[in-house]
């Protein structure tokens, strides 16, 4: 139930600063805010209110003692660390000011290079919250810079295409990277794997991330038919339409799709088709179109796996069984993945 | 300080995705009324309250306390808060031992509650985004929060280094089998979220990943819900569990250890392939209650599986199995069906639920039901949280007719 609307007499106040400059980013994002609202929920147990609401509050938000390992990497490209005189262990980034290990000994500030290994394999996310859901897949690991005795939580990123468990091992050697628009933020670097940099850049000081050559991902050609992968397209694509009308009886599932358009080409040894995704419906029809974004996979027998729930799509990514040529429609992966588990609790 | 401490009563409301019925107060006074049904005694004879809140955010207030001292019937009488992360039922029954243990109050009852899914994202029209951004706040506001912190992921650096170090445990089949196994311990459980539902190991092994290498079917779920249990010395356990007719049930150790949040070379700082929590707590507890070997010494583990993983590598640091052995708990049968240890015997909060700031009560709830039913002698309850599973609790509970 919406609010009712009320007309002001008043003088209309001027736009607010987003309309006037929509290039500005805000601390919240504006499509995340909803409107003023309250509804009706009915249960088994009766009906219940419910309203739209927000816990905000804004910060200027002093960064402290902390500062000096942000103003290093905005202002100068530097990491700063602190080292304690007594027991010369090297706490990166520079977190505190005193040694709780030496009876509070003031720790001293040093510059270290931006070279170091991962202290572990460092986790993939695939399902981010709601502010990083536009940045999945994303590593995050924790970077042992050379000469630390700590680890930088940082972000980790290959140049060469989707980020999978495979690029970043434990004391895989790293180079830290530095964003060009920096503003004394931990996403203000992140680490590649040195061994993707060319050798000019490896002992260069302060890379910055147009130096490096994102290689943009090459969609994999697909097998010849084969009557065996031809028929294996059949079925699968059959399969794909009974789905599409157990979708439109199922509310657990149209609530999956709800709010989301998405046009996806598939590409398979088989044969090749479009799945829409529109109107929390599910509709395929074969053939090639424009579309969103594309999957490849040479098994057309996948599908039919992940609709069984003996695979699924993300997992298939991961594993190479299937390729997506946008690392951000992860998040239209995830929807279509709940799907099968759906249809199977309807 | 008195002699001994006792459990006399304990109760849960059903665990649910969503409770559009009750608010966190309405589901307070339902546990609450289930607890004092099962102690079979008054709220007039609880002298004070400890209340286990996780996350302002899930309950949309910074004190979110407040309201409830007085609709559960605690008014005028003392009532604290404790949020400790994953851990916060577990500190807050620490929290409530103490209380009585020192001598200070005679009866003291430990609520936990927890809304979640109120928290909604616009943006995908789903719940969890929300959350998990909501618990994203967790995460240390200046080096992790803004690279998109997670709990899982924060999880999975540890077992990812855990695994780094022991490449050859943790085997994705072992995990899916202990997933179906929980699944199967919570239809003994008729509170739990995920009643009814069938997980093989099959269905476990194919779920999709959500942050390498936890996959959907292996991690916990998230729940609203509350739960109670009461504590007491020595006098008021025996006097009220002659009336209500159950067995006291006594704390016997209790440990707690909180590891720093930087990950290091030593134990300085964290240790990332180590729960060294998880391993100090347990000693700590093992130590008082004089638990020498629990393999056969303590029969019912209940134990914070956020992530069934993090379950396996916290049972090697509790000393189950060796740390790089983790798989044992299945291919040596130490926690499968007729196995020597009963793991999370009502789905742990994989399968039953995870209402944050209660799910430990409902360990404790789970715990005392074995230890009644099965007249068993010894268990034990654990709590994790924190970033990089920083914070570990264990409390041991024993029945002694």
């Amino acid at each position: 139930m919406a609010r009712p609307k009320v007309k002001s007499k008043a003088k209309p106040k001027a736009k607010p600063r987003a309309a006037k400059s929509p290039k500005v980013e805000k601390v919240i994002p504006l499509h995340m805010i909803p409107d003023v609202q309250s509804e009706v929920i009915k249960t088994a147990e009766g009906r219940y209110l419910q309203s739209n609401e927000a816990m905000f509050t804004f910060y200027k938000r002093s960064k402290g003692e902390q500062s000096p390992y942000f103003l290093g990497l905005m202002e100068k490209k530097q990491i700063i660390g602190a080292r304690c005189p007594k027991c010369k262990l090297v706490r990166v980034p520079a977190f505190e000011i005193y040694c709780p290990d030496c009876q509070f000994e003031k720790l001293e500030l040093v510059e270290l290079p931006d070279t170091g290994v991962m202290n572990s394999t460092p986790p993939i996310t695939y399902f981010a919250n709601s502010l990083f859901a536009h940045m999945v897949p994303f590593g995050r690991g924790r970077v042992m810079i050379d000469g630390a005795d700590t680890g930088i939580p940082m972000h980790v990123y290959t140049t060469k295409g989707v980020l999978t468990p495979r690029v970043f091992k434990k004391n895989t050697p790293v180079k830290v990277i530095f964003r060009k628009n920096r503003l004394g933020k931990p996403t203000d670097v992140f680490a590649v794997p040195i061994a993707e940099l060319p050798e000019k850049l490896r002992a260069k000081k302060g890379v910055e991330e147009q130096e490096l050559d994102w290689s943009r991902p090459v969609e994999p050609p697909v097998d010849k038919p084969t009557p065996e992968t031809e028929k294996a397209f059949k079925s699968a694509f059959a399969a794909f339409q009974s789905m599409s009308k157990a979708v439109a009886k199922s509310d657990r599932a149209k609530k999956d799709l709800a709010g989301w358009k998405r046009s996806i080409q598939v590409k398979t040894a088989g044969g090749s088709f479009i799945i829409s995704i529109d109107k929390q419906n599910l509709t395929v029809k074969p053939g090639k179109a424009k579309a969103d974004f594309v999957m490849v996979s040479n098994n057309p027998r996948l599908f039919e796996d992940w609709m069984n729930s003996r695979e699924s799509l993300t997992n298939a990514i991961i594993a190479d069984k299937l390729w997506i040529s946008k690392n951000q429609e992860f998040t239209t992966v995830f929807k279509l993945d709940r799907l099968p588990r759906s249809l199977r609790r309807t | 300080m008195t002699e001994a401490v006792g459990i006399v009563g304990a109760g849960l409301t059903p665990c649910k995705g969503r409770w559009v019925e009750l608010s966190y107060y309405g589901l307070s006074q339902l546990a609450v009324k289930k607890t004092l049904e099962d102690a079979a005694i008054d709220i007039k004879d609880v002298d004070a309250v400890v209340f286990g809140i996780y996350n302002d955010i899930f309950e949309y207030s910074a004190i979110p306390e407040h309201p409830l001292q007085g609709i559960i019937g605690m008014a005028n009488k003392p009532g604290m808060r404790v949020t400790c992360g994953g851990a916060t039922g577990a500190y807050a029954m620490l929290a409530s031992y103490t209380m009585v243990k020192s001598g200070l109050y005679d009866t003291v009852l430990c609520l936990g509650v927890e809304k979640c899914t109120d928290c909604f994202d616009f943006d995908s029209m789903t719940s969890t985004p929300e959350v998990i951004k909501s618990i994203g706040w967790s995460g240390d506001t200046f080096y992790e929060r803004e690279l998109g912190w997670t709990a899982s992921e924060s999880y999975a650096e540890v077992v990812l280094a855990y695994m780094d170090e022991h490449p050859n445990d943790l085997k994705d089949e072992v995990s899916a089998e202990i997933s179906a196994i929980l699944c199967k311990q919570a239809q003994n459980n008729k509170y739990a979220q995920r009643y009814g539902e069938k997980v093989t190991k099959e269905m476990a092994m194919n779920s999709r990943y959500i942050v390498y290498p936890f996959k959907l079917l292996e991690t916990c779920v998230y729940t609203e819900g509350a739960a109670g249990v009461i504590f007491a010395n020595k006098e008021k356990t025996n006097s009220m569990c002659k009336n209500s007719g159950k067995p006291p049930i006594w704390i016997t150790g209790v440990g707690a250890s909180n590891e720093h949040h930087v990950v290091g070379r030593d134990f300085r700082h964290k240790v990332m392939h180590r729960i060294y929590s998880d391993h100090l707590s347990a000693k700590a507890a093992y130590k008082m209650a004089g638990v020498t070997n629990p393999v056969k010494e303590v029969q019912v583990v209940e134990l914070h599986d956020a992530f069934i993983k993090q379950l396996q590598v916290t049972m090697a640091e509790f000393g189950f199995t060796k740390l790089g052995h983790s798989d044992d708990l299945v291919k040596e049968g130490l926690m499968v069906p007729g196995g020597p240890i009963l793991v999370n015997p009502s789905g742990g909060l994989t399968y039953a639920g995870h209402f944050v700031g209660g799910s430990n009560m409902l360990s404790a709830w789970s715990t005392r039901r074995e230890l009644i039913d099965k007249q068993l002698h010894r268990g034990m309850i654990h709590g994790t949280g924190s970033t990089i599973a920083q914070y570990g609790c264990v409390m041991i509970m024993e029945r002694r007719d």
